[in-house]
């Protein structure tokens, strides 16, 4: 018997435990075959695994035999030189199947990581691809359980589950077919109790699956407080409130321990009632066996050697079993997290509404065009009402208003983040929809307030990490020569993140710059150099730019002042002025400031 | 982990946390021992059912023996549900106190501590490596224990049937410490790849979701999911590493007990023809040398259980050991409640040695029971100065007193008892509204209470049409307020526990005027009142203010009255005033267009 692995499940089920989950639908068996279609990729390496599992199976199977064969045929014939083959062919199946064991064990992970391997890149593409509406509905790090977690949980099931369960059921079969093969009459005896087995191992499995929901259920309770206390940790502290959120936590904490030694007792059960069973089989077998041994062989007896056989046989024979039903969990917990990864491929993805118009490479003009644009990004909460605004090709247009008149939205909408409701927008004469999304955005470079930092070198930042991107070395000197930048970028200041944020833009050399409040936050020093910069690099080219500061939009050829998703005026710095609206107040305003 | 004292050290952690269970741990571990006992016998059993077998005594021994078998299986029956029960709850109950412990560290920790730590890792830490820990108590224990006690009472019984045969049998075991030693080196430096590899890919993960927008803009997207996969496939290799390791261990293990057989067989087949042996010694030796694997075994996993515990276990204390920066005062004021005279005097501040400074030189005497406006552009400091006062951050000793005292010498829970600090995030709890409302009080609101606090808040109404009214639930799973309500709510949970000072940072930006002016005249009205710090960015928040502070890059640039300030023609309170007359005109240039419309549709 593979002996290791039927003494360590004594322990498994504890493993199990956690990583566990319950299955939340019957529709398993969809879940299963769609799996299998990863599977079938690596159909050699799968259908190798098997084939060594066998092997190592049988020869486990034979090892005992063996031993009975040695005694019936050398020790009790006292046949030296057949003591001595025997030994040596003990040997030999011993080293197939240590060898078949560990190549199978190993063949089986590997499957397990490349299906996890191609799971993981399959969902993040998927994920990637989502539009941006998604991401405001799903909290990044749910996400990023399935992409992670999830995924793990079926690699285990591939690489321990799924080896476990066949190998087991294939030794008992094996086990079972070889003793009635030996002698029926005994094997029909130590087997009665059998079935008397798989229904004890069939009841307690039940009763533990839902003995580990509850556990599981009530420490996901308690990760849930903790976060939440986590998150509002300002709050307890500043209102005193520590120790009774402590107290909380922690009677959460304790149903959970209650609920694992709930568990643990269902398992306490099922243990004895498994030594039990193996008690009666072997007690039956001495006394049975052992009086049809005593038999002359042609009076239907059975030689002593069938008999130790048969104690070996017997002994290992339930343990199997118990894997079985410990290995179910694992396979459970690995279908769960199946479906769930599916259920993710499954959410539609951002896609070309005339994809037949995708390839149209090569540089644009640069026009924007919006008409009569309503966005909302829910109900009737309109963020933009009747917009219109014409941009030509290479026009310098600015867009003022104060925080949540509708700027930044206009951006979105321009990326195809969103859809308008009504309306629609088009550039270079053709609507937006009427685009390849990718292509489109390769071609606007866009700086916002925010700079996102992703962990890597500031040039990777810079890159955004695809090759072959030609990135200005001059303007990369200027950049602070810290190596890494930590996570979301805390090593960086402000004026620091903005000029990776034009890098990044400019790497692009794009058609069309977009500016969100791409200067809000710097210092005016900065902010003048940035313009600057970006008179240069974006010279000839159409260029929107989002501020609620004045002195940003100020040279623009065109500015539109936006309020409550409205536009109420636009037209040149100098005809605004002229014209003696808001801006020109707003204008008059900053040239009195003495600050 | 190389010397044993290291090793000793390693676990202080682990060692401390079982220590209250030791009575329970022990009766495990003494069940444990009798059932390993008691393993002993059935070789033994067979081999007399063996010896009757091909020997001359009378057949009706091996009912006897049949007999004995079962009561030893059902006395083993019972005590394997004794130890589990033993074992595995003391191990439940010590993870249950860790966590108990850890996340009271946490509850002591300042701002500061989890500006710096990731949600993500504290909640890892406070679950999986308590776990971990709680694995090498129970699980590991018990595998550590039982192979220990097999290592004993097999070797006596099969040197008590046959020294000779014990000996040859035992022959590759030498091998076995080099096998356990080489496994647990590459084990530890394995896993520990493995799971930062993890980290990495997790991270990688993370990265790609939360900046989803940025890739998508500069479709950036191939090359993210290139990254991913480099990663990934870097994971794969280094679980393919660990795999060889673990998965080649246990069978390795089992081959050496193997070549125990093949000498058994051999030499011991000899003996037994020889007549040096009994053929029931040669069986029992059989079944005794395949026990030995187990515990072999056991050894490994002992040993993986313990080592993931160590590498859980120093995280965990590297969190206990940051000592919380506030310390509990040695002595409390007496039950002291502040007047509310609060000063700022040289205060210079800065999050972090190499950060920039946020308030600089700041000076400021507030009289008790008045009320301070702070307005000043984005970075200026207002929030900082505010979060100065309930010590969320430490200020330098000497820069902020309350009642002439510094802040730092002051009890913090009487300091914050005695504070109301409502913040720009409007954190919350999963609770129904009035328990919300009443969150910061220990009793439960009265009736009147609360219904005088939401008239305060100008709350009332916006209750009244909640689904639920005062039980609707709130937080992640409940309802979502508006931003205008959740201030409002914030606010009436700050002022529920009769604040003498009373921090408000822009904590009034989404409630509408008419609604501020309100609100804030309610507060006035207090008794008693409170001294007011109030942060905003709308003038109609803070014209009312006793003194006005307008603040710059953490400097004080102006201060006074609302209408002296406006008499500096062109000064930044000026411009300030100023620009918000101008939104307001628009806003109610909007607001007739949508009458309007509204009007045509009509």
């Amino acid at each position: 018997m593979s002996r290791v692995k039927k003494e360590t499940s004594k322990t498994s089920a504890f493993d199990s435990e956690f990583f566990g989950e319950e299955i939340s639908s019957n529709s398993s068996s969809k879940e299963f075959r769609r799996l299998l279609g990863y599977l079938s990729r690596y159909r050699a390496l799968f259908w190798g695994g098997v084939v060594l599992i066998l092997m190592a199976t049988a020869a486990a199977l034979f090892e005992p035999r063996l031993f009975g064969y040695a005694i019936d045929e050398a020790v009790i014939p006292k046949d030296r030189d057949r003591l001595r083959q025997i030994a040596l062919l003990f040997l030999g199946v011993e080293l197939v199947r240590v060898v078949a064991t560990i190549a199978q064990s190993l063949i089986f992970t590997l499957l397990g990581q490349r299906v996890m391997q191609d799971l993981r890149q399959e969902v993040l593409s998927h994920l990637q691809r989502l539009p941006i509406s998604s991401f405001d509905r799903h909290p990044a790090g749910k996400l990023v359980t399935r992409v992670t977690n999830d995924i793990g949980s079926l690699a285990e099931m591939f690489s321990a589950g799924f080896v476990t369960i066949l190998s087991n059921i294939l030794t008992v079969v094996g086990i079972i077919v070889w003793l009635f093969w030996l002698d029926a009459g005994i094997a029909a005896l130590s087997l009665a109790v059998f079935p008397i087995l798989i229904a004890a191992s069939v009841y307690f499995s039940g009763k533990l699956r839902i003995a580990y929901r509850e556990a599981r259920a009530r420490l996901s309770a308690f990760n849930a407080n903790l976060a939440e206390n986590i998150m509002g940790m300002r709050v307890v502290q500043l209102f005193g409130r520590e120790k009774r959120q402590l107290e909380k936590l922690s009677s959460i904490n304790e149903s959970y321990a209650q609920a694992q030694i709930g568990s643990v007792r269902v398992f306490a059960f099922f243990q004895p009632s498994i030594t039990w069973a193996t008690g009666i089989s072997m007690a039956a077998l001495i006394a049975y066996g052992g009086r049809k041994a005593m038999l002359p062989l042609p009076e239907g007896g059975v030689a002593p050697g069938v008999l130790v056989a048969f104690f070996a046989y017997v002994m290992t024979l339930f343990q199997p079993i118990r894997e079985i039903a410990d290995k179910w969990n694992l396979f459970l917990s690995g279908m769960a997290s199946a479906e769930r990864i599916f259920s993710i491929l499954d959410w539609p993805v951002e896609m070309s509404d005339f994809s037949a118009l995708k390839g149209n490479s090569g540089a644009i003009r640069g026009e924007i065009r919006f008409e009569n644009v309503w966005f909302a990004y829910e109900g009737e909460n309109w963020v933009l009402r009747d917009f219109s605004l014409e941009i030509r090709s290479g026009m310098r247009v600015g867009v003022v208003g104060h925080t949540g008149a509708g700027k930044s939205t206009l951006i979105s909408l321009l990326l195809r983040f969103y859809e308008p409701q009504r309306g629609r927008i088009l550039i270079d004469g053709k609507d937006l929809r009427e685009w390849d999304r990718r292509e489109l955005r390769s071609r606007m470079g866009m700086i916002q307030q925010d700079v996102f930092l992703f962990s890597g070198t500031i040039r990777e930042n810079v890159s955004l990490f695809r090759p072959g991107v030609s990135l200005d070395e001059k303007g990369l000197a200027e950049l602070p020569s810290r190596d890494q930048i930590y996570e979301r970028g805390v090593n960086l200041s402000m004026g620091e993140r903005q000029q990776i944020a034009f890098q990044r833009a400019r790497a692009l050399d794009p058609d069309i710059w977009i500016l969100d409040e791409a200067t809000s936050n710097v210092d005016s020093r900065t902010e003048a150099k940035i313009s600057g910069e970006l008179k240069q690099a974006g010279a000839g080219k159409t260029q929107f730019l989002v501020a609620h500061r004045l002195s940003t939009v100020r040279d623009c050829d065109w500015i539109v002042v936006l309020h409550h998703g409205e536009l109420i005026e636009e037209g040149s710095h100098e005809d605004l002025v002229r014209a003696g609206g808001t801006y020109s107040r707003l204008v008059a305003l900053q040239q009195l400031s003495v600050t | 982990m190389s010397s044993p004292w290291a090793y000793w050290k390693q676990t202080t952690l682990i060692r401390s946390v079982i220590w209250k269970y030791r009575y329970s741990v022990l009766g495990g571990l003494g069940t444990l021992i009798l059932v390993d006992v008691l393993e002993v016998l059935p070789p033994v059993l067979l081999k007399l059912a063996i010896d009757v077998v091909t020997g001359d005594r009378p057949v009706s021994h091996l009912d006897w023996i049949a007999g004995a078998y079962l009561l030893i299986a059902i006395i083993q029956g019972v005590c394997r549900y004794g130890w589990r029960i033993l074992l595995i709850r003391s191990s439940l109950f010590a993870g249950r106190d860790l966590r108990d412990r850890f996340t009271g560290h946490l509850f002591k920790m300042s701002p500061r501590f989890f500006d710096q730590k990731r949600l993500g890792d504290l909640m890892s830490l406070s679950t999986n490596d308590t776990e971990a820990i709680r694995m090498a108590l129970g699980p590991g224990l018990l595998v550590a224990a039982d192979a220990l006690f097999y290592f004993i009472t097999v070797p006596i019984a099969m040197l008590m049937l046959s020294p000779q045969l014990t000996l040859l049998a035992f022959l590759p075991l030498p091998i076995i410490p080099w096998l356990v030693a080489r496994n647990e080196r590459l084990l530890h430096e394995r896993f520990e790849k493995v799971q930062e590899s993890f980290g990495k890919l997790s991270a990688l993960a993370q990265e790609t979701l939360t900046g989803i927008r940025v890739l998508k803009a500069f479709a950036a997207e191939p090359a993210q999911l290139d990254r991913f996969k480099v990663e990934g496939e870097r994971y794969l290799g280094l679980n393919m590493a660990l795999a060889r390791v673990q998965n080649t261990f246990g069978p390795t293990l089992d081959f050496t007990m193997s070549l125990g057989l093949v000498i058994l067989l051999w030499v011991g087949g000899r003996e037994v023809i020889g007549g040096g042996e009994t053929l029931g010694t040669f069986v029992a030796f059989q079944r005794y040398i395949q026990k030995m694997v187990w515990p072999m075994a056991a050894v490994g996993m002992a040993i993986s259980y313990l080592q993931r515990a160590v590498v859980s276990a120093g995280r965990i204390e590297a969190v206990l050991e940051e000592a919380p920066e506030i310390q509990p005062q040695a002595e409390k004021n007496g039950s002291h409640t502040p007047l509310g005279e609060i000063e700022f005097r040289n205060l210079s501040f800065r999050y972090s040695a190499d950060s920039d400074w946020v308030l600089r030189d700041f000076s400021l005497k507030i009289k008790a029971q008045s009320r301070v406006a702070f307005v000043g552009p984005i970075g200026s400091g207002k929030s900082t100065l505010l979060a100065l006062v309930p010590r969320l951050y430490s200020p330098p000793r000497g820069s902020v007193f309350l009642d002439g005292r510094d802040i730092l010498d002051w009890d913090i829970e009487e300091l914050r008892s005695s504070i109301g600090h409502v913040g720009q995030e409007l954190f919350l709890f999963s609770e129904t509204v009035e328990q919300n409302l009443g969150w910061g009080v220990e009793a439960p609101l009265g009736v009147d209470q609360r219904n005088h606090l939401i008239e305060e808040v100008a709350l009332g109404g916006d209750i009244q049409r909640l689904t639920d009214g005062w039980s609707t639930r709130l937080g992640e799973r409940g309802v979502n307020l508006s931003g205008g309500q959740k201030q409002r709510l914030t606010i009436g949970r700050a002022l529920a526990r009769q604040p003498r000072i009373l921090l408000l940072d822009d904590a009034l930006s989404a409630v509408d005027t008419q609604t501020e002016a309100r609100l804030l005249r309610s507060l006035r009205s207090r008794s008693p009142r409170a001294t007011e710090l109030i942060s905003g960015h709308r003038i109609s928040t803070v014209q009312d203010a006793d003194w006005i502070v307008v603040m710059d890059q953490g400097r004080i640039v102006q201060q006074g009255q609302h209408g002296d300030l406006l008499t500096h023609k062109g000064s930044l309170y000026w411009m300030f005033n100023e620009q918000q007359k101008i939104e307001e005109e628009l806003s109610l240039h909007v607001q007739g267009q949508e009458r309007d419309q509204q009007n045509l549709r009509v």
